[in-house]
């Protein structure tokens, strides 16, 4: 436990736990009613655990995950830079014209393709990548793009918790925790690819009679060149090459003792070196600082209180208390709470944000090692909460940052996807895709 | 259908030659927005537009890339100040005027969809030219288009 | 000294001070020679100080001191949302119409306003502000602007010394060394008047000449209406406001037990609530992002590189022996190295850019406060090193950054600044003001 917060810090006399508390539950509640950005909250919530003395800025900077946010950064702006290069679009298109343009079958393809795309880059990212595309797919083939987008919405969430880098629950977990790329791929990846086989099966009853086009519009979809989709094949080469060096590094970091926040940082400065090295200095300047103001650093900014938030939590000790309340409520016994935390984070991250609902739980169940015999038997616990918080997402339309994003350019390109609607089809898929893991994890952990 | 089937081949153009009033004139006698400048060679130099004499009547801080000027209204200005700065550039060679701030180029091989995003962008004039000699050929603007749409009806 | 980095860890088992200083070699040749973006070079030479195993990933985190970035980032969103109201274009054109628009008048009033606007917000964004009112004003007075253009770059430079936050080199040493804000205006900012005044008279004689102008045109400007500059009175008054209460935070920071971090970046959250709180949740995030957007990534992404460089070298050993060579070659004798530093940092810093080198010149006289009897011996070096770098920075066009911005305006407009014109007439005045420090120095401290 850190001892930099002594009680006599605070301001007034006050109690730590007591002022952590308020100021905590008082972020939650601000970013749970969306009045005010998140990033701003998360700020001034850090700021004041500073300035009420429950923290110092010294161990409000040690509170903060870096690794998290330095993995964040590196994959942002190695995205940012490849989604230029039209790479997505033309694999989108590609494997749109693999199955004819039949519409049932396009549906599977973008699919499949977005949990694929999820699970190697960030949820929001591959919908902003592969929803425009999807817009002009489904236009020429003249059928409603709702069940796209809404199944695009699904899958990318269920792609992201296949890997580390997938989503950042798990970026959060694996840097925490400190378990590895591989870690995720044999103990995630599997579950995944059974609830994307069992997702599949109520879409394709659910809408394969509304899914029909006329053979003169699929064959103008086949018409579609997607060798014209990549704009830049320098900067293609390059990026691809870069994001299997950085993959290949993950995968090996164990080995080379390297942690992932070094290989994403170090992967975008060799692809921004790339992108840059032929241009002159002001060119140069421009298309660097270009780079950087397209990362998304709301959700950067948004991380970084919240780390500070939980830390001023935990260094108080509301965290521990909270623990031994949870144990209490499971009995202590390590499988219940497993179960506890795989459906209480599923349902929970449905209707609130899971980044910090994850960031709140590290800390908590990191505290149950003594309780259950050390870090070892922690292990399925990690594996229901990023079940659970990821996959949980798909419950609402407000549960993850994906849905909000093709929610708002659906509502933007006239096919308004409403929130009740959403939660008829998708809470009901949410549900199956727990419950395999529930199976899964009793199956192989417990 | 492509930009080949829809361009303008014989818009008025002017040379290098042609000075900053002499191509006013034209714009304000034809009533167009922008005029395609060639060299003796028929190769596109570059699109003189209207738009270069707000930017001689503008003062330079206004027009600065990054000096981020967007409020002038605690300047005073009269009619006869600006029609002088206009007559003073008049002599001035239109070279002058041809930064690399003209819309880009199309080619006749150009499909119509990636035109009409063009237009929608930059909403202006294209030069279509040549794609490896950049021999000017014609220009496309909306009403080329817009002819075109109603003749089918 | 730190522990965390052994020979053994470094790759082929070479030494781990060659390999540093053979990363931090390439680095600075490569950042001054302008091949390559600096934040590029910084950042990969970042990753190889840990890939070549100097530094764990840890280790570099620790290494980085995120109290000088969240200083300079909290400082660059405030000034960002600051600079959109008009409040500097109204000082400007207040100023010079308080002259009756005499050019002469209007040269030094216009050196003055952006020394002092320097002082307190960073010396780039002050003369991105001053720069364009200062174009409009010379075209209507029909004077050449270049007079303007090169005092106003001079005293940016001048007024960012005075204070902790106006030049980087200032907060990196108040960060390392835990100097406050009233320790800088108490030591600095005496030796920074004297300095203004002694550049104004040369400025006076050398282009009293040339600046006449019609009373005409003197009319027009006179004619300026600075209160329509204001472009929106609201946003105004809350950035004034977080503006005085950050500047006061400064000055009680000591006495509240505050860092310069925690009041940037809370005062930086406080004015985007301000900015924000009425807009809905949509307009919010388009707001805040870009807000973020416009802070200048390039140039914090290039301190956290160079921090961890710089902390590559210290852990190797390589800073202590550079120390230790220094002091061989003053004698061991503290004034003597107090001078030795103020004349080397300005005319390093008037070639190179002056922020690697503080950033590596800091760890360096920090290691030699054995020798000189304590950490508060050290004071006057600090002083020297401050004074050095940021007035140096004014010797030449590629000194400092706010230079280098003003070069590149000047060109677009039409008036372009000569490397050689501007070093004949700046070199002189920089050399006179580092001449005036040395002497208020030696009387102050030696």
């Amino acid at each position: 436990m850190h001892s930099e917060s002594a009680a006599a810090h605070v301001i007034f006399g006050w109690s730590a736990a007591w002022v952590s508390s308020l100021i905590f539950v008082a972020v939650y509640v601000m970013v749970i009613t969306e009045k005010l950005n998140r990033a701003i909250l998360a700020l001034l919530g850090a700021g004041l655990m500073i300035l009420a003395g429950v923290l110092t800025q010294e161990a409000a900077i040690r509170g903060v995950d870096f690794n998290t946010i330095g993995l964040l950064l590196g994959m942002m702006v190695i995205v940012g830079i490849t989604g230029k290069c039209g790479v997505f679009q033309y694999v989108a298109i590609w494997s749109a014209k693999k199955v004819k343009a039949r519409p049932i079958g396009v549906l599977f393809m973008l699919s499949i393709v977005t949990a694929f795309l999820s699970a190697l880059l960030d949820n929001v990212t591959t919908v902003l990548l592969i929803v425009p595309v999807t817009l002009l797919i489904t236009e020429e083939l003249k059928v409603k793009p709702y069940p796209y987008l809404l199944s695009e919405i699904l899958f990318s969430n269920i792609g992201g918790t296949a890997t580390l880098i997938g989503d950042p629950p798990n970026i959060m977990i694996g840097s925490a925790v400190g378990l590895t790329f591989n870690d995720f791929v044999f103990n995630l990846t599997p579950v995944i690819l059974i609830v994307m086989g069992a997702t599949l099966i109520p879409i394709y009853f659910l809408w394969r009679r509304d899914l029909t086009a006329t053979e003169a519009a699929m064959n103008r979809v086949m018409k579609f060149n997607e060798r014209e989709a990549i704009t830049d094949p320098r900067l293609l080469k390059q990026s691809l090459a870069v994001l299997a060096a950085v993959i290949t590094g993950f995968i090996l970091a164990h080995a080379l003792n390297i942690q992932p926040a070094t290989i994403a940082m170090f992967g975008a400065a060799a692809l921004l070196l790339l992108d840059n090295f032929h241009r002159d200095a002001e060119e140069q300047a421009k298309s660097v600082h270009h780079a950087f103001s397209e990362v998304e650093w709301v959700t950067l900014m948004f991380f970084l209180g919240l780390f500070i938030l939980v830390h001023g939590l935990e260094s108080s000790g509301v965290i521990a208390k909270m623990a031994r309340e949870l144990l209490a409520a499971t009995g202590g016994d390590r499988n219940v709470t497993v179960i506890a935390v795989l459906w209480g984070s599923a349902i929970l991250s449905a209707f609130i944000d899971n980044i910090p609902f994850v960031a709140t739980m590290i800390p908590l169940i990191k505290s149950m090692a003594p309780a259950f015999g050390g870090d070892e038997a922690l292990l399925p616990l990690w594996w229901a909460l990023s079940l659970g918080a990821c996959l949980g997402g798909n419950g609402t339309l407000i549960g993850a940052s994906a849905n909000l994003v093709v929610a708002g350019m659906a509502e933007r390109a006239g096919q308004p996807i409403r929130f009740l609607a959403y939660l008829k089809s998708s809470f009901l898929l949410m549900i199956l895709s727990i419950l395999l893991s529930h199976l899964y994890l009793w199956v192989r952990f417990l | 259908m492509t930009v080949k089937d829809l361009l303008n081949p014989h818009p008025v153009t002017i040379t290098l030659e042609e000075t900053f009033g002499g191509a006013l004139k034209i714009l304000l006698e034809r009533h167009i927005r922008a005029l395609p400048v060639l060299d003796s060679a028929g190769i596109y130099r570059g699109m003189f537009y209207l738009y270069d004499l707000w930017e001689l009547l503008l003062p330079k801080a206004a027009t600065l890339e990054g000096a981020n000027v967007t409020d002038l209204s605690f300047m005073p200005g009269s009619l006869e100040e600006l029609r002088e700065k206009t007559l003073a550039a008049g002599p001035r060679s239109v070279i002058e005027f041809l930064k690399d701030k003209e819309a880009p180029a199309i080619h006749p091989e150009t499909s119509v969809k990636e035109a009409i995003l063009m237009l929608y962008h930059h909403d202006g004039v294209l030069p279509v030219v040549e794609k490896k000699t950049r021999r000017f050929l014609g220009i496309l603007t909306p009403w080329e288009i817009l002819n075109r749409l109603h003749d089918k009806e | 000294m730190h522990s965390e980095s052994t020979a053994a860890q470094v790759i082929f088992g070479w030494s781990a001070a060659w390999v540093a200083s053979a990363i931090f070699v390439a680095v600075y040749v490569m950042v001054v020679t302008e091949k390559l973006n600096r934040a590029i070079v910084a950042l990969l030479g970042a990753g190889l100080m840990i890939l070549g195993g100097v530094l764990t990933q840890e280790a570099a985190i620790r290494g980085i001191d995120f109290n000088t970035i969240g200083l300079l980032l909290g400082m660059m969103v405030i000034v960002g949302i600051t600079g959109k109201c008009g409040v500097f274009q109204f000082v400007a054109i207040w100023s010079a119409k308080k002259v009756n628009a005499h050019p002469m008048g209007v040269l030094v009033m216009l050196s003055i306003v952006t020394a002092v606007i320097s002082a307190f917000l960073d010396n780039v964004t002050t003369v991105l502000l001053i720069v364009p009112v200062t174009l409009l004003i010379t075209e209507e007075l029909k004077v050449k602007p270049y007079p303007f253009l090169i005092s106003e770059v001079v005293f940016s430079n001048i007024g960012g010394t005075a204070t902790l936050i106006g030049d980087p080199p200032n907060i990196m040493i108040g960060s390392a060394v835990g100097l406050t804000f009233n320790d800088f205006v108490i030591n600095l900012t005496p030796a920074i008047l004297v300095v203004m005044a002694a550049t104004l008279v040369p400025v006076y004689l050398l282009w009293r000449k040339e600046l006449v102008t019609t009373d005409a045109a003197r009319e027009k400007v006179m004619r300026f209406n600075d209160r329509e500059a204001i472009t929106d009175a609201r946003l105004l008054k809350q950035a004034v406001g977080v503006l005085a209460c950050v500047i006061s935070a400064f000055v009680f920071a000591r006495f509240l037990h505050l860092e310069p971090a925690t009041i940037a970046m809370f005062g930086a959250a406080a004015l985007l609530l301000l900015d924000n709180f009425q807009r809905d949740a949509e307009h919010q995030s388009k707001n805040v992002h870009h807000a973020f957007a416009e802070v200048e990534w390039v140039t914090l992404i290039f301190f956290l590189g160079l921090f961890i460089l710089v902390h590559g070298l210290e852990t190797s050993g390589v800073i202590a022996r550079m120390a230790h060579a220094l002091l061989a070659a003053t004698g061991g004798d503290r004034n003597v190295t107090v001078i030795a530093i103020l004349w080397g940092s300005a005319f390093l810093s008037a070639f190179i850019d002056n922020i690697p080198f503080v950033a590596t010149m800091i760890p360096l006289i920090k290691s030699m406060a054995p020798t000189f009897g304590g950490a508060h011996a050290l004071l006057p070096l600090w002083w020297a090193l401050s004074l050095g770098a940021c007035l140096g920075g004014n010797g030449t066009l590629i000194g400092a950054s706010a230079n280098l911005v003003v070069a590149g305006m000047a060109e677009r407009a039409g008036q372009p600044i000569r490397f050689m014109a501007y070093l004949k007439s700046c070199f002189l005045l920089m050399v006179l003001s580092v001449a005036v420090c040395h002497v208020y120095l030696w009387l102050r401290y030696l």
